[in-house]
């Protein structure tokens, strides 16, 4: 119950700071319809027809109204197009992208991480967390046309936008992943660390137990909660960082629908667009939520 | 690791190595755009994107040629048959992409829907001079005035529409599935990043060589010069930073087509009030600028020093001086207008100056070589780089003293009327929508500019050539350069003549080969 209710405040609150902010960017939406040299009456009557003459808390009732019965349109006359529709294209491409990269920062990650903390002063350790540190520091504008030079050009293994083929998936998960599995195998490593330390870690030792298993099925499985808390709040970032990445790759995702909304002053599809992603960061951490208790039998007694 | 999951990995990597393959170009022409077309229908189409794309789909009566000089395109002929008549003569056996005949009844449907206030254009004011569009028959149309308006021509270029689709009823299949005469046809728009056309067999010139038109939304510049190296697109229509040619114009799988643009960069000043007010101020600027060097190593020699709005293939155009570098001059008239040198060369300035620029990266690196030019002679510059909404808004409002911009293109000298003009300058009575964002006001000017929106076509660049001397007198701007239209395009698509206005319109005559 308490968490429906702080994931409703999450959502409301992100339907408002979006609202307030689309009010206080300078533009005229009126300017972009109908030309800055149109009369004052026909803007008024556009202003009227598309309701941007209501205060902007009549707007946003509007719209959710419109948003919840999928009603809600383009504000841009004279073809108002439905907005869920093309949320509905986009949106699985997105999460397609995400997924794929949180598969790939996930693969990379957790056996550097792993492999760091359990050779921990090492040159593996030194070399893994060298490769991680140069994976948060590399912008993702920076380092997707990097990929893209290597594998599209150079190798010609790989295309350089597009979303036609599993193909094109490749480059934007990469570049997306690689700041996430950068610091995801930081974390690996230093719960890995920790848990190393615990009593029943020298025990499953002194029992002559193979040290992989050790590691994989006694630390390893005790130190998943940090990790999965850092996968549920890191999602969100690559809902963000997934505006970048699209802008770079031509994917047509929830970034590329976003960012022509923004330039066409399309109010209603900015708002859907930020709404969705509030809802999908809400689900995800609800989610991770649900994670913790398969994967920790103490979070499951106490719930 | 277990045999099990070793053999499952080998799996997982010979899979992506199988897949890992070079790309076949699609079939057709590809044509990389870096944002996507506000609409198809001309009538609706602010952006540059959409109103070329438009225009191939559903061209209008007439064209511009690169002197900016209206030619035929459906109509074979124009002529004023008097200061308020013009009339059109329409191609013989024009037909609409869906096989109907287009007559003259559907110029009229057009122009009539663009014309009333339901459709809600944003092109609607362009046609407030005409009073009625009178079909004569089937070839003849004639375009009745209120008054005299010899700009009328400039407007002639909207795309013409099946009358059965011109009306508000007829929008939205317009928009879905747009016909018109041009030479390619609508065939397939997924999603708005991508878009089909094909070549019409019964275009008017004759079917297009190239089969088959792919437009592909690609907004990241990088990724767009990527493509053209990846040979995965054909043709970027200005759409590419001057930085990057010399390195494309290396690649063997690329060529880059230039032609004189029309397009003009200036130094806007604020003329309201502060230190600019001073025409001999706004003049000293102008001495200290060396636009010839930004050409010569930012433009890479892709664009041509100014004189004024008008490049110099532009009919209008009369030669001019422009901003003459002469530092000695500039300050004698900082010495004359109150500014002198305080404490000599190099020391604190005479006075400083803000500069307003968008986010782009080129624009900016240019604005800081104007700071540095600028310095030399006393004058400090602050420039402030603001998001496109934020820059817009301040110019509109007032909001700045000097600003860096363009226009696209400039096409119809008329245009200076709506920048130059004393009533157009922003108010909140006109909802800050007039083009004088500097408020410059001349009686001598307006006059001449109201004449000339009036004369014949043979008195108008007389008048435009009092009115540039004026402007001269006057430099409510600065004129930088005119911009070259630059077409980066691949072997595989030949015969393509890049327009001066940028316009696609060149594809119907060119072709496709193998690479």
């Amino acid at each position: 119950m308490r968490r429906a209710v702080s994931a409703s405040i999450a959502v409301v609150g992100a339907l408002l700071l979006v609202s307030l902010f689309l009010n206080l960017v300078p533009g005229d939406p009126i300017d972009v319809m109908l030309g800055e040299q149109a009369s004052e009456v026909d803007r008024e009557a556009l202003r009227r027809s598309v309701g941007l003459d209501q205060p902007w808390y009549t707007q946003l009732w509007t719209f959710t109204r419109a948003f919840v019965t999928g009603e809600l349109r383009t504000s841009l006359p004279p073809f108002q197009k439905k907005v869920l529709p093309a949320i509905g294209e986009a949106l699985p491409k997105t999460l397609l992208l995400t997924l794929a990269s949180l598969l790939i920062s996930v693969a990379l990650a957790i056996p550097l991480g792993v492999a760091a903390a359990a050779r921990k002063g090492t040159a593996v350790d030194s070399a893994a967390m060298g490769v991680a540190v140069a994976g948060v520091a590399l912008p993702r504008f920076w380092l997707g046309p990097m990929l893209i030079i290597v594998f599209a050009l150079w190798l010609d293994w790989l295309p350089v936008s597009g979303a036609e083929s599993w193909r094109h998936l490749v480059l934007p998960s990469l570049t997306l992943g690689t700041a996430l599995a950068a610091f995801l195998s930081r974390m690996t490593r230093a719960a890995m660390l920790e848990t190393l330390r615990e009593d029943f870690v020298t025990t499953a030792r002194a029992k002559g137990l193979h040290p992989r298993v050790v590691l994989w099925k006694h630390a390893f499985r005790n130190a998943l909660l940090p990790i999965l808390t850092v996968l549920g709040l890191e999602f969100g970032g690559l809902l963000g960082g997934a505006i970048v990445t699209e802008k770079v790759f031509a994917w047509p995702g929830m970034g590329t629908l976003l960012l022509t909304a923004i330039e066409k002053r399309d109010y209603n599809t900015v708002r859907a667009t930020v709404l969705v992603f509030t809802l999908c960061y809400v689900l995800v951490n609800a989610l991770t939520d649900v994670a913790y208790t398969l994967v920790d039998p103490r979070v499951r007694r106490r719930s | 690791m277990s045999p099990l999951h070793r053999r499952a990995a080998l799996g997982l990597l010979l899979a992506l190595v199988a897949g890992c393959r070079p790309e076949r170009p699609p079939d057709g022409i590809t044509v990389l755009v870096e944002a996507p077309p506000d609409s198809l229908d001309d009538r609706f189409a602010l952006t540059a994107i959409g109103q070329r794309i438009s225009q191939l789909i559903a061209p209008g009566l007439i064209t511009f040629d690169d002197t900016s000089t209206p030619v035929p395109s459906l109509a074979e002929a124009f002529r004023w048959r008097s200061p308020t008549v013009m009339e059109f003569t329409l191609r013989a056996g024009l037909t609409f992409h869906d096989g109907t005949a287009l007559t003259a009844e559907d110029v009229k449907a057009t122009y009539d829907s663009v014309r009333a206030r339901p459709l809600q254009s944003p092109k609607t004011h362009r046609y407030a001079p005409i009073q009625e569009v009178e079909v004569v028959d089937d070839r003849t149309v004639r375009f009745h005035l209120h008054r005299p308006y010899a700009p009328l021509l400039a407007e002639m270029s909207l795309s013409i529409l099946p009358s059965e689709r011109a009306g508000l009823e007829g929008v939205e299949l317009q928009a879905a599935h747009p016909v018109g005469a041009g030479a390619f046809r609508f065939e397939s728009q997924p999603d708005e990043e991508h878009l089909t056309l094909v070549s019409f067999e019964g275009f008017h010139g004759g079917a297009p060589a190239i089969p088959r038109l792919h437009f592909r939304v690609v907004r990241d510049e990088t990724t767009r010069v990527l493509e053209l190296l990846k040979g995965r697109a054909d043709l970027v229509n200005n759409a590419v930073s001057p930085a990057v040619l010399p390195m494309l114009r290396r690649e063997p799988g690329l060529r880059v087509l230039t032609r004189p643009g029309t397009g003009y960069a200036y130094l806007g000043f604020n003329l309201r009030s502060g230190p600019l007010a001073d025409a001999r101020v706004r003049r000293a600027v102008c001495h200290l600028l060396e636009v010839q060097p930004i050409v010569e190593h930012k433009f890479h020699g892709l664009a041509v020093p100014a004189t004024g709005m008008l490049p110099a293939t532009h009919w209008a155009h009369v030669p001019g001086e422009g901003c003459r570098y002469d530092a000695a001059e500039a300050a004698r008239l900082l010495d004359a207008a109150g500014y002198p040198d305080p404490d000599g060369p190099g020391g604190r300035p005479r006075l400083t100056l803000s500069l307003k620029v968008s986010t782009d990266r080129f624009r900016k690196s240019v604005a800081l070589v104007f700071k540095e030019q600028l310095a030399r002679g006393g004058v400090e510059l602050e420039v402030r780089s603001l998001e496109f909404g934020t820059l817009f808004s301040d110019i509109r409002r007032g909001n700045f003293e000097v600003v860096t911009l363009k226009w696209a293109s400039v096409m119809e000298p008329d245009l200076m009327r709506g920048v130059y003009h004393s009533s157009n300058v922003p108010t909140e009575g006109n909802h800050w929508g007039g083009w004088n964002r500097g408020a410059l006001k001349d009686a001598q000017l307006d006059a001449l500019l109201d004449e000339a929106s009036r004369a014949e076509h043979s008195e108008r660049k007389a008048l435009y050539a009092r009115a540039q001397a004026r402007l001269d007198t006057l430099l409510p701007y600065a004129p930088l350069w005119h911009e070259s239209s630059v077409a980066v395009v691949s072997r595989r698509l030949e015969g393509f003549e890049p327009s001066a206005h940028g316009l696609f319109t060149p594809l119907a005559r060119a072709r496709q080969v193998a690479p």
